[in-house]
């Protein structure tokens, strides 16, 4: 009906005028970017259902047009199609702007999603949704696994904490839909607030390379992206169930998007997951549960040349520690490491008891782009980040249901990032950042591990990337960071003196009469100016191999727990002391990359060399004794380190349905004195068969075995104590590292098309089919008990 | 068809430049808002967030034993340790009075913190006694031990293990240790002779007081 008036209108219309059908329009057609004229562009001209081509200028001519609207279709390879109308008056002459790279900007509609990398020349590797999707029901870190040279540092199985090359916790930054996560990071017990399921992509960069995003990732940058939008009208989602034996644990998440062709889009996804107690293949591991409840909202529209998004996520945690690691003083951690298995063993339970972990984190984020022709994209970004974290021990009368760690941090970012893009070759990106933190610690009864602090942060970047010819491209990049923590904390007098403080540090102490004179109020200031940079290069062989190297200067000012950490760290029984004296660590990284990608073999080879300048480490420098007994002082010291190693990927396709997958990891890290660095990883390597078979339902099923060897490279930190009932000195031994294992795992899954827009997939792993019992050196809790025994994982997935 | 797209095309466009606008001022507008919010929200840093309260700490053990035949006979044994666990100061230990050959001594430990004036004594034998557990060790002196009769029961049968009767048998030098222990996987106040055993628990109280001497 509407076809058939707008055809009358336009025969009217035409009719009307038709005796001034003889002016002509003449047309141009440049690239948005930098003005190039685009050659044979299609033009439809609707209104005469005709077609006709831009020339080698990008220029066209209509002619013997009549007055009135003209509606023409431009089409062009790698181009947005853009309909554009001109009122036809007389001659007229118009420049039209197409949009010439596309495949950057997420708004093709590709069967799955096509995959950008972060950085150019430094070591990255992407893991894509259908990987991270069998993680579901774990953790960031455990996902992140999957990446040669990337392990993990635990709190027990809930608790993982990624590790890139040995560098964890403040030496990583995670990025949350372009936000940095800043939850605590500090602590080695502290896993990062981020719902696996929330996201669509995970990017690992080894190293510093990734200078827009913070020029202190010594270790690396993990950048998690949510679901791409597609500028088409659609409504689609997916939910995730699954269910699991060991720990009788059940997750469910959903995600629903709805998108608009005109650009708006909104999207909403959460997830639940809880477990209870776990098991080791001899025992219950009491107390382990876990409860987990999330939800991101996002909205917004995108269009090519501007664009807005309001992001908000919630994560919520709760975590029960292993009961048998609470532990009170030096002895008991001996007589938990020589008993060989868990004190405290009971019946399988939901109960999440004291210790255990509350974490609550709120992120809101809103961003702003505008693209200008001739010169690039602009970018603005402001986001909130509100951490809670609890901490409950197991205390004495009303107090157990305090936390004995009570801190919210609070996170203000302001961000400006601007893309360069006129010069496809010669591309060039800056911008500046301003942070502004607030940590508060109210009391709770225990003195403060981590004082009440404001943290000033402002940085500017720039980067730039150079394609020289066909085979080769360069990057290069510069960064400069100020950091101002200004903190507010109580120290015990006895302690501020016997650190001498109190001569090197006059400056922070701040009379006051109204506190006890066993304390003494503080409040120290300190300024780090940081520069970080990064170049690199990288060179096609030919189209199936290429070579990287890369070379990074990354500087980290101390964090406030290795500033001003002063107190009994329980679940580790040892008292830790932070440093005022402490100089930021300067991280020159050194890294090359040999890629060969063939129609059956894939390599992917890393090496790097880390040399660290004042790297800041937790060693023990004595024991100090109380009333409570004795206590290992653990002290933040700097050494010069030395990192290296290799990570090595190889994928071999035997045949269309047999590959072969090994993934191996191997470094090395001394201080200065040639000694190892504590907890390094070991040498592991993995190795899996998958058959697949596309035409059976996309059915596949792989077996994988992982081999952990013994680290024997550790440093000997051990120390003797009194037996509190014998009166004999015996061994603490906490450096030892455990044994190598072996574990087998078994992971198949299908899909099966419901209807032409949803598909369900269906998946079912074991995992530690032998219920090996192992402990691994990467976990805190090895002391206490073995890790996980088998689990039988079944995960339904339902696209639609 | 075309037709139809093409006048939905451009109402669309229309509709996105206006829009575009107006989102920008709206998201502009939002950004402000949140960042006065932010520095209006500041809290009290300036105090540090007041004056650590450090409540479980024990700061002085006292174990005092009273001859049961003579009440001004009496040993001490005393731990000070004004900055508590994790403060750098040692305890420190004394012992007052020597043991008599042949003499039967009655004993009670307390608990107290000096930090927040506060007696923990009460919270471990009138608040919490299912909870805590007292684990002794003696070592080079030739001693009988036994929990008192008037100990306090738990609720699983167990001595806690607060008032202690203790024989001198011969002449010597050696050690005594006393140990609280919290929330123990498990207890037995026979063991060790009377001295006790546990497992599970975190140790509250720790301490060795040697040169104590029988005459």
């Amino acid at each position: 009906m509407k076809y058939f008036l707008t055809s009358m209108m336009l025969f009217i219309y035409g009719f009307h005028y038709a005796q001034n059908c003889d002016f002509t329009l003449l047309g141009e057609i440049k690239d948005f970017h930098d003005g190039t004229p685009i050659t044979a562009a299609n033009i439809y001209i609707q209104e005469l259902d005709k077609y006709i081509i831009s020339d080698f200028d990008g220029k066209f001519k209509i002619e013997e047009l009549c007055k009135g609207d003209i509606t023409l279709v431009i089409s062009h390879i790698g181009c947005e199609t853009k309909t554009v109308t001109i009122s036809i008056s007389g001659d007229v002459f118009k420049t039209i702007l197409l949009e010439h790279h596309i495949e950057q900007l997420n708004e093709v509609a590709v069967k799955g999603s096509s995959r950008v990398k972060e950085t150019k020349t430094a070591q990255e590797t992407i893991l894509k949704t259908e990987t991270l999707e069998q993680y579901s029901h774990l953790n960031l870190g455990d996902a992140l696994k999957e990446i040669s040279g990337v392990s993990s540092i635990n709190t027990g199985n809930s608790i993982v904490k990624p590790m890139i090359n040995g560098l964890h916790s403040s030496r990583l930054l995670i990025l949350n839909n372009n936000v940095r996560l800043q939850d605590h990071e500090w602590g080695v017990e502290h896993a990062p607030n981020i719902d696996i399921n929330s996201a669509d992509q995970i990017s690992v960069i080894k190293g510093a390379g990734a200078l827009a995003y913070g020029g202190d990732a010594i270790g690396g940058v993990i950048v998690i992206k949510p679901d791409r939008i597609f500028k088409k009208d659609s409504l689609f989602g997916k939910t995730i169930i699954g269910g699991q034996t060991n720990g009788r644990g059940y997750n469910l998440t959903s995600t629903l998007t709805k998108s608009y062709e005109n650009g708006w889009f909104a999207s909403i996804q959460g997830s639940f997951k809880k477990n209870g107690d776990f098991k080791a293949p001899e025992y219950q591991l009491t107390n382990t549960g876990l409860q987990s409840e999330s939800i991101s909202l996002r909205t917004g529209k995108s269009t090519f040349k501007s664009g807005f998004e309001l992001f908000y996520s919630y994560i919520n945690n709760e975590i029960g520690i292993l009961a048998s690691s609470h532990i009170g003083n030096v002895n008991d951690l001996i007589t938990a490491i020589n008993s060989q298995q868990p004190a405290i063993v009971r019946d399988f339970s939901y109960d999440i008891d004291n210790p255990r972990q509350e974490v609550t984190h709120h992120l809101f984020k809103a961003t702003y782009f505008k693209r200008f022709k001739n010169f690039g994209k602009v970018n603005l970004q402001y986001d909130y980040q509100n951490n809670n974290r609890l901490e409950f021990d197991i205390r004495r009368g009303d107090l157990r249901n305090q936390a004995a760690l009570d801190l919210t941090l609070q996170t203000h970012t302001l961000l400006a990032d601007v893309n360069v893009d006129v010069n496809l070759d010669r591309k060039l990106n800056f911008g500046f950042l301003g942070r502004f933190q607030d940590n508060l610690a109210p009391n709770t009864g225990v003195r403060r591990l981590i004082p009440n602090y404001e943290k000033y942060d402002f940085g500017a970047y720039i980067t730039s990337e150079w394609q020289i010819n066909d085979d080769w491209l360069v990057d290069a990049g510069l960064r400069y960071d100020f950091n101002r923590i200004d903190a507010f904390k109580y120290y015990q007098r006895s302690r501020w003196e016997e650190r001498g403080y109190d001569i090197d540090f006059p400056e922070f102490e701040i009379p006051r009469d109204d506190i006890s004179g066993s304390n003494i109020f503080t409040n120290p200031v300190f300024d780090y100016h940081n520069i970080s940079a990064s170049v690199g290069a990288r060179y096609d062989i030919d189209i199936e191999n290429h070579i990287i190297g890369n070379y990074s200067l990354a500087s980290r000012p101390p964090n406030p727990a290795e500033l001003f950490s002063d107190g009994l760290h329980h679940s580790a029984a040892r008292i830790e002391l932070g440093d005022l004296r402490l100089d930021p660590e300067i991280a020159n990284r050194v890294s090359a990359t040999y890629k060969h990608s063939g129609s059956k073999l894939n390599i992917a080879i890393d090496v790097f060399y880390n040399a660290i300048n004042n790297y800041m480490y937790l060693r023990p420098t004595g024991v100090l004794q109380s009333n409570r007994g004795a206590f290992p002082v653990w002290e933040y010291k700097q050494t010069n380190a030395n990192l290296f190693g290799t990570d090595l990927t190889i994928s071999y396709d035997f045949t269309n349905q047999f590959n072969w997958l090994n993934k191996t990891a191997f470094i090395k890290g001394y201080d200065e004195d040639d000694q190892p660095l504590i907890d390094m990883p070991a040498f592991s390597t993995s190795n899996s068969i998958t058959y697949s078979n596309k035409d059976w339902y996309n059915f596949s099923a792989s077996l994988k075995s992982e081999w952990v060897l013994e680290q024997n490279e550790f440093p000997d930190f051990n120390f003797e104590v009194d037996n509190p009932t014998t009166g004999e000195l015996q061994l603490l031994d906490v450096s030892t590292p455990p044994p190598a294992y072996h574990l087998l795992h078994f992971y198949t899954e299908a899909n099966f098309d419901l209807n032409l827009k949803s598909s369900l997939n269906i998946a079912v792993g074991i995992n530690n089919i032998f219920d090996t019992s192992y402990r691994n050196y990467l976990n805190r809790l090895r002391y206490f008990a073995d890790d996980l025994g088998r689990n039988i994982t079944l995960q339904l997935k339902l696209n639609y | 068809m075309k037709t139809n797209n093409s006048i939905n095309n451009i109402k669309s466009m229309t509709f996105l430049n206006t829009n575009a606008m107006k989102t920008t001022k709206l998201f502009l507008s939002a950004i402000l808002s949140l960042a006065l919010f932010a520095s209006c929200s500041n809290d009290d840093d300036s105090s540090g967030g007041g004056e650590p309260n450090e409540d479980e700490v024990i700061t002085n053990v006292t174990f005092r034993f009273v001859n049961n035949a003579d009440a001004s006979d009496v040993v001490t044994l005393l731990s000070v340790d004004p900055d508590g666990d994790d403060g750098p100061l040692e305890p420190t230990l004394s012992v007052t009075g020597a043991f008599n050959v042949g003499d039967t001594y009655t004993a009670t430990v307390n608990l107290y913190n000096s930090i927040e004036d506060e007696d923990i004594t009460i919270e471990v034998t009138e608040d919490e006694p299912d909870e805590h557990f007292f684990v002794y060790g003696i070592n080079g002196l030739d001693m009988t031990f036994a929990r008192s009769a008037n100990d306090i029961e738990r609720m699983d049968g167990n001595f806690l293990g607060f008032e202690t009767t203790w024989t001198a048998n011969s002449a010597g030098t050696g050690t005594i240790t006393v140990q609280l222990f919290h929330e123990s996987e498990t207890v037995d106040s026979n063991a060790n002779e009377g001295l006790g055993a546990q497992t599970g628990g975190s140790a509250d109280v720790n301490i060795t007081f040697s040169d104590v001497v029988i005459q």
